[in-house]
């Protein structure tokens, strides 16, 4: 009998019974990534000297020791939470304009996030990335904003098409401006050279620290989001007929959406697919359950994302590979295989 | 990002075109006659010839300085960055020259045909087959700046001293007399600020050096293959590190990623002057865990290196002796 002729209770039961344990598993395989991310890197250090810098929890003054505990452990959890939140915002934007290529970039949010950081440099003369990532953040969420109000305009408000419209409107408005802007300041370039790749590399403690509040509350926040993407999957005037207020859905999501895609990018810089492909695969995995889909987003994403920073860490000693080169590389063919041999869940 | 974009263009070149031969020729010779007809050998090996010597002349912002300081004033500049920072023009006098560009890969090149000119200067580019202003990835609109006028220029490559000598020629066969007292002292300085160099590097054995340029994601540590201010730093005697594995793509550097920024451990730390401040040092270590690791960064054992941009004998001999007074300064046994 073929699985196609059971009843979908049945399936849908028998899914949802396995995909609890599934998300238990995959915790356990983002701990082993995190362990590997921690162990592995462009400097070859034994597994002895890294356990005992982890069992001192304090830099001893040995190269093991800094580089375990102020490069590679704020790299990983950094690492951890970007990746969660780039995959979660990936999966909320594209359930909440019911557009399956949405990403952050369609939204404006890098180009918001630059064009700010560079106003900050060039305009008030402020320095350092610690400061740059609250210009980051804020740009990311007018930007947002700022789609979303284009996108509302009109009798038929802010509808899925309207919106990747004004997003790439936005985007290339901004886009122009920051270019603008640098062309004819050298400092400004310089700096920037930091976010024009997505890298962990060269982020420590204060930077982790700096955007994990952000991170942890948009995290928790985006988990609730769940039922509501449920229902505006179904379209918006059948979410409205169950009762829901679909507006105020979509502003709450594109502010949970900003604060994680905005404070990840002030972080690390325009990390790509990750918020694009790793839904998808949740998609897959899970069907079409965003109470399902959300978790297992944010626990594929640092996976990927983590084994892509390692991957760049070792291949290239003594030197490194940016994550975002990686996952370009890595993922957009297995973006395409994904395309062609498993049909996309619909969205 | 000052000379950052020219480089990258004439690295993808010279990553392509490594291997078919170096030009090592600096260019440069030319006929002393200032008067009736006049022709200069540049260093793409070709000849530029005129019924006299050219007047009106146009010039990128080095190259500018070089004849500057011989006393050939142009009448027009085209620079990679803004007059007031390049730190070949920031000190002169610019007043009643034409500026035609502050960004790299944009001439004016209308303005620059109303100026008349009749000698377009830029420095030649061996691996990129090109003069300054006129190479792969600039403005197409740009290169037409070459339809105004001959161009000519010295041949970039393996040191300063040549590039200096070549415009000492060229100004010289432009009428500029390079033995006036004030002209000559330029070069009479630059030459004992060598002298007193490479009696400090002498006094200093063992002393070991290497440029760095520390940036958020990486540590690049210089190949002086291609720079060469450091290849006459290397001449002159001073312990000059050669990476052991510098980036097959973009060989002007070895990158070493943060966590192995204590590979090489040099006594004094020649750093990218494009990012050198006197705080620099302080800075760093508190936002790369791994600076200090270099032992001479601890120490505070750090000199500008002024990267990729000299062009005269007065910009060269300047920065020598700041190179002195830090050579005698370090200890050469602080990198171990």
């Amino acid at each position: 009998m073929s699985v196609v002729s059971r009843p979908a209770t049945t399936r849908v039961a028998r899914r949802a019974s396995a995909l609890g344990p599934g998300l238990v598993a995959l915790c356990a395989v983002l701990a082993a990534v995190a362990f590997l991310s921690v162990t592995q890197g462009s400097r070859d250090i034994g597994l002895a000297d890294v356990l005992r810098s982890l069992g001192n929890l304090g830099d001893d003054g040995s190269i093991a020791s800094t580089i375990t505990l102020e490069l590679r452990v704020p790299r990983t959890l950094l690492g951890i939470l970007v990746g969660a939140a780039l995959g979660v915002a990936g999966a909320i934007l594209q359930g909440v304009t019911r557009n399956p290529l949405a990403d952050t970039g369609i939204m404006g949010i890098n180009s918001g996030a630059a064009a700010f950081v560079v106003f900050a440099i060039t305009v008030l003369g402020v320095r350092g990335v610690g400061a740059y990532v609250w210009f980051a953040f804020a740009g990311a969420i007018a930007a947002l904003f700022l789609v979303y109000a284009i996108a509302s305009l009109g009798r038929e408000g802010a509808t899925p098409v309207k919106l990747a419209l004004a997003g790439a409107a936005v985007t290339a408005g901004l886009a122009s401006v920051t270019s603008g802007i640098i062309m004819t300041n050298v400092d400004a370039l310089n700096e920037l050279r930091f976010w024009q790749v997505g890298s962990l590399a060269g982020r420590y403690a204060p930077i982790l620290t700096g955007v994990a509040p952000f991170l942890l509350v948009g995290l928790v926040a985006a988990l609730g989001f769940g039922r509501a993407l449920n229902g505006l999957a179904l379209g918006e005037d059948l979410a409205r007929g169950l009762g829901q207020n679909v507006g105020r859905t979509r502003v709450a999501a594109f502010a949970v959406v900003a604060v994680l895609a905005g404070a990840a990018t002030a972080a690390c810089g325009p990390i790509v697919f990750v918020g694009l492909v790793v839904p998808h695969v949740a998609r897959f995995i899970c069907g079409p359950d965003y109470r399902w889909i959300l978790p297992y987003s944010m626990l594929l994403a640092p996976i990927m994302l983590l084994l892509a920073d390692v991957l760049g860490r070792i291949v290239a000693q003594p030197d490194e590979v940016q994550v975002g080169v990686v996952l370009g590389v890595v993922c957009a063919p297995a973006f395409v295989a994904i395309v062609r041999y498993a049909r996309l869940s619909e969205v | 990002m000052r000379a950052w974009r020219p480089i990258l263009a004439v690295a993808v070149l010279s990553a392509a075109l490594a291997g078919c031969g170096n030009n090592t020729d600096s260019g440069g010779t030319a006929p002393a006659a200032a008067t009736g007809p006049w022709s200069f050998t540049g260093g793409n090996g070709q000849e530029v010839k005129a019924d006299k010597a050219p007047t009106r002349i146009i010039a990128h912002a080095g190259e500018a300085a070089a004849l500057m300081s011989f006393g050939i004033k142009p009448v027009g500049i085209y620079s990679d960055e803004s007059v007031k920072t390049d730190p070949n023009l920031k000190n002169l006098d610019l007043s009643g020259i034409t500026i035609l560009g502050e960004e790299w890969g944009k001439i004016d090149v209308e303005k620059a045909a109303s100026l008349a000119p009749d000698l377009i200067v830029g420095d030649w580019w061996p691996a990129e087959k090109a003069h300054s202003g006129m190479e792969e990835g600039v403005e197409e609109k740009s290169k037409k700046l070459a339809e105004l006028a001959p161009v000519t220029g010295v041949s970039q490559g393996k040191s300063i001293v040549e590039l200096a000598e070549g415009y000492e020629a060229l100004a010289k066969s432009l009428g500029a007399d390079v033995d006036k007292p004030e002209i000559a002292a330029n070069k009479k300085r630059f030459e004992e600020s060598v002298t007193k160099f490479k009696d400090a590097v002498k006094a200093k054995p063992g002393l070991s050096v290497a440029a760095m340029s520390p940036a958020d994601d990486k540590l690049y540590v210089a190949n002086p293959e291609y720079a060469p201010e450091l290849l006459d730093l290397q001449s002159f005697g001073l312990d000059v590190l050669n990476p052991a594995s510098p980036d097959p793509g973009f060989p002007y550097w070895e990158n070493l990623s943060w966590e192995n920024a204590d590979k090489y451990q040099p006594d004094l730390i020649l750093w990218d002057g494009r990012s050198y401040t006197a705080t620099a040092n302080a800075e760093w270590g508190k936002k790369q865990p791994t600076w200090f690791k270099i032992k001479a960064a601890k120490a505070g054992s750090t000199v500008a290196w002024p990267a990729f941009w000299l062009h005269t004998y007065g910009d060269f001999a300047t920065e020598l002796d700041k190179l002195t007074e830090a050579v005698k300064a370090a200890d050469p046994n602080v990198g171990g």
